[in-house]
């Protein structure tokens, strides 16, 4: 009991904050569009004397064509290797010169660049950043030892791991036709006929300013940024993009499944249902808000229904986690993923997973339960303004699903509005067969695992 | 040479060496409780609190034959603790953890457990988040059947690891640079089921007691309101307990002939994966910031450094190259790797190898050097710009007995390095001729 008192004075708290947190929220974030197309989001945060600047360009592995995977990536690699004025490798020399943190990454629906500096060096980033936005200029020389790169960057992450492979199948087995199903880093083969063309073709349509969205967060001022920005991206020429097919995976008609067999001790099991995800301009549907909660109902804390009954409990599995992310370009799926206890089968651990389903199918969820999940969302709304990498992150990937950062809030306001019958009817309409692949590993021995392998 | 020293000179004067004015946020000392040293950096934009507390009882405190033990004793506190109002099982406290929207979390690493608390600052609900990880502390269940499952979890994920090209070469990496200090042994399937639900309630009793124990605190409190913290995390821990046999010194990587230090692990993974280094320097050695600064150069300074240079640059040979030193309390270890295609294991090892010994033999640049300062004073800040980082430096700072000053005059002594400076202290600590070389899943040898 008196933990519920507590609850309900911690929602009401968070709640008041979060109003004062809106409030201010117009005063600190300021968007703004150049002629040129470019969007640029500044939060202004004064805490400490840092920024970061990220750019975020709408295109992903999406994006791509087949015989090309992996080519959106192997250009966010080619960017570090020169333009006309800045020679191979002197963009991260310099970035470093000025204390700077970098990085890069490639996702399905975006390509992203960022610095982090001290705030007196902003400036200097800026200038590098917008240079490589049109002038990016590298020899064919560089394209061949950067491909090789890339294969190893593949051959780690994916070839000798095999949670990635399973996660690689039950992609490319869960769509059919959507772009979804190739994996970002792109597929062996085709990275060994990749040409430097490829990848120059790939920057001359998608990197202009009317695909790019410039995310500032820090202690700046935005109406100095905003002076950078128009000095600095404001010169880029806009162009027309190329025509996005949109690709739409036809409705799935039946369960799919499949195996794969790669070095490993323990059996996973991947089950996906495909489910919706929140579009643009229809924030209120439910469904969407429904599923996220359920993800938590199921695997947000230690004691959630999954970790608690198929771990814990029936002792079926040794890991348990469950995915779906609402807000993204391309069609979404709702993941459980368990690796099994020594000795368990996958049937096992599949009807484990079942039975817990089908109890949050019939008989519900507490509404005790979900407020739990949804105290937790409150206080990880202060906890995340803890870091200003982490808020720029937040604007750029809902910028690049194709919502406002204004939504972040109104997203986060719809999650505390929904009811256990909700979380249910999700569970009820979209958790069924017609909708599942399944992808199961097969754990195989190494031929020469632990010989000579004793100290 | 020339070309890049010109390069550096210019970027000097276009940027300079500037710390930055913002004033670093200063170390409270607390005063100490029970033996416990506390801590306390104020920082009152945001309404949340972060705790740590550091504790002298990690993996090195394993006892023979019982690898996996302070592991495991850390791993259950979450899972069941006698509280002031009776047992608390691990369901109970998992909810009442998430109703409080806090974390509550354990880690162990070599020298110490850590327990890290993030609250929301109002009064109540700090009050009882510190209530509910006081009674983790201090008064772990440790139940017969939750140490039998999460006993067979972690064998479960032994064996799966030991499927792993990255585990298998760091285990016998570590064996070989630890020698005959504890951390050589790694928890395997036998020392793992050897250990029993009485050698946890044992190891816990003996190490975690506030003797042992230093507090650090981040965030929106006042110095009466963390001294109340500390008191009520450490109030139900024994101050002291029975005299610990102080652990074997860590002796230095020897002198040895390449075979008796060098292995080659058969592995059918698609990638070899390539381990090398030797015994190091404790944080607080004098050395510490020539080392620091030089390992920068040679293989911490992300894309800019002499091995990311040689081996991914030019040759396209590895995704991942780095080397870095682990100083702690003890002496830490010197650690370089990469993966590379299993076929280009012999090419990679051999312009790695040379990499790390032309430096040690010649020491950097002077526009090396230079660059290297640059990024490490201009990037300071973004060292200590949130609570997270302010924590991990404080504890860092405490649990080294490093001055409370350490952020204050980081940057000056990073300044104060020279080239000489580098040179020396590469060539006291390292040699070539010490290095232990792991090589796994290399095809060619």
């Amino acid at each position: 009991m008196r933990s519920n008192l507590i609850r309900f004075s911690l929602l009401f708290l968070l709640a008041t904050q979060h109003l004062w947190a809106e409030d201010r929220t117009p005063s600190n974030t300021h968007e703004f569009l150049l002629n040129n197309g470019l969007k640029l989001i500044v939060r202004e945060d004064h805490r400490a004397p840092t920024v970061a600047h990220m750019v975020w360009y709408r295109a992903g592995s999406m994006d791509e064509t087949n015989g090309k995977t992996g080519v959106a990536h192997v250009l966010e690699h080619m960017m570090f290797k020169g333009t006309d004025k800045v020679k191979a490798g002197e963009f991260s020399r310099l970035v470093a010169a000025v204390g700077g943190r970098e990085n890069a990454f490639t996702s399905r629906d975006y390509t992203a660049y960022f610095q982090q500096v001290e705030k007196s060096k902003l400036e200097e980033v800026m200038k590098l950043e917008a240079d490589r936005m049109s002038n990016l200029n590298f020899d064919d020389a560089e394209f061949l030892k950067e491909i090789q790169v890339v294969m190893e960057e593949r051959r780690l992450r994916t070839e000798d791991n095999p949670s990635s492979l399973l996660n690689e199948s039950l992609m490319a087995t869960a769509f059919m036709s959507s772009p979804y199903r190739h994996p970002v880093v792109g597929w062996m083969n085709d990275l060994q006929n990749m040409t430097a063309s490829d990848a120059r073709d790939w920057y001359r349509s998608w990197y202009k300013p009317n695909n790019a969205t410039v995310v500032i967060t820090g202690d700046v001022d935005a109406k100095q940024v905003l002076a950078s920005v128009e000095k600095y991206y404001g010169v880029v020429a806009a162009k027309e993009l190329p025509v996005r097919k949109p690709q739409i995976e036809p409705p799935q008609r039946g369960a799919k499944q499949v195996q794969v067999k790669a070095p490993a001790d323990s059996p996973q099991l991947s089950m996906a249902w495909k489910v919706p995800r929140l579009e643009p301009g229809k924030l209120n549907e439910p469904d969407p808000y429904a599923l996220e909660l359920l993800t938590a109902v199921l695997d947000g804390y230690d004691n959630a229904r999954l970790n608690r009954s198929l771990v814990k409990q029936e002792k079926v599995a040794n890991d348990v986690g469950v995915g779906y992310d609402m807000v993204s370009r391309g069609p979404a799926l709702f993941v459980i993923n368990a690796t099994l206890a020594k000795g368990k089968t996958v049937e096992q651990a599949k009807a484990s997973i079942q039975k817990a389903l089908k109890d949050v199918q019939q008989n519900g969820i507490l509404e005790s339960e979900l407020k739990r999940i949804q105290v937790r969302i409150l206080s990880e709304q202060i906890y995340k303004r803890d870091s200003i990498f982490g808020q720029a992150m937040e604007i750029g990937s809902t910028e690049m699903a194709g919502f406002s950062w204004k939504d972040i809030d109104s997203i986060l306001e719809r999650m505390q509005t929904i009811t256990p019958e909700q979380v249910q009817a999700v569970a009820k309409k979209y958790l069924v067969d017609e909708h599942l692949t399944i992808a199961i590993l097969d754990p195989q021995s190494r031929k020469l695992a632990s010989k000579g392998d004793k100290p | 040479m020339r070309l890049l020293h010109q390069i550096t000179i210019f970027l000097f004067s276009l940027f300079g060496l500037i710390a930055s004015a913002q004033a670093t946020l200063p170390i409270e000392q607390l005063e100490s409780f029970n033996g416990a040293r506390a801590y306390l950096v104020q920082t009152k934009s945001l309404p949340m609190v972060d705790i740590e507390v550091s504790i002298d009882a990690g993996d090195r405190y394993d006892p023979a034959g019982k690898s996996g033990l302070a592991d495991l004793v850390a791993g259950l506190m979450t899972y069941g603790a006698r509280g002031d109002k009776g047992l608390l099982s691990e369901a109970q406290i998992a909810d009442e953890i998430a109703d409080l929207g806090a974390n509550i979390g354990f880690s162990v690493s070599g020298e110490r457990a850590t327990l890290r608390i993030r609250s929301l600052s109002r009064k109540d609900l700090r009050d009882r988040v510190v209530q509910l990880a006081a009674a983790m502390l201090s008064a772990p269940s440790y139940d017969a059947n939750i140490v039998a499952r999460e006993k067979q979890r972690t064998i479960t994920s032994l064996l799966e690891a030991e499927t792993k090209p990255e585990y298998v070469l760091e285990r016998r990496f570590k064996s070989m640079v630890y020698g005959n200090y504890p951390l050589a042994q790694s928890p395997s399937v036998k020392s793992v089921s050897a250990i029993t639900p009485a050698d946890l309630a044992q190891f816990h009793k003996r190490f975690y007691r506030s003797d042992r124990m230093i507090v650090s605190i981040v965030g929106d409190v006042d110095q009466a309101q963390a001294k109340e913290i500390v008191q009520n995390l450490l109030k139900k821990i024994p101050q002291t307990g029975p005299n610990i046999p102080t652990l074997t010194q860590l002796q230095r990587s020897p002198v040895e002939p390449l075979s008796e230090r060098e292995v080659f692990i058969p592995f059918d993974s698609q990638q070899a994966h390539i381990a090398m280094g030797m015994t190091a320097v404790t944080r607080n050695n004098p050395d510490y910031f020539p080392l620091l600064v030089g390992n920068y150069i040679l293989g911490g300074g992300g894309f800019v450094s002499r091995l990311m240079s040689e081996v991914r640059e030019k040759r396209g040979l590895a995704y991942s190259v780095f080397s870095y030193f682990s100083p702690g309390k003890d002496a830490g270890i010197f650690q370089a790797g990469l993966q590379t295609k299993s076929d280009q294991g012999s090419l990679a090892l051999e312009v790695m190898s040379q990499t790390i010994a032309n430096f040690i033999a010649n020491g950097p640049t002077v526009s090396e050097l230079l660059a290297a300062k640059a990024n490490l004073v201009n990037g300071y800040p973004l060292r200590i710009d949130n609570n997270r980082k302010l924590l991990d430096n404080v504890s860092s700072i405490v649990w080294n007995d490093l001055p409370l000053n350490t952020m204050e005059i980081w940057t000056q002594q990073v300044e104060a390095v020279t080239l000489d400076q580098v040179t020396a202290a590469f060539q006291k600590y390292l040699a070539m001729d010490r290095m232990k070389i792991v090589v796994l899943g290399a095809q060619n040898k």
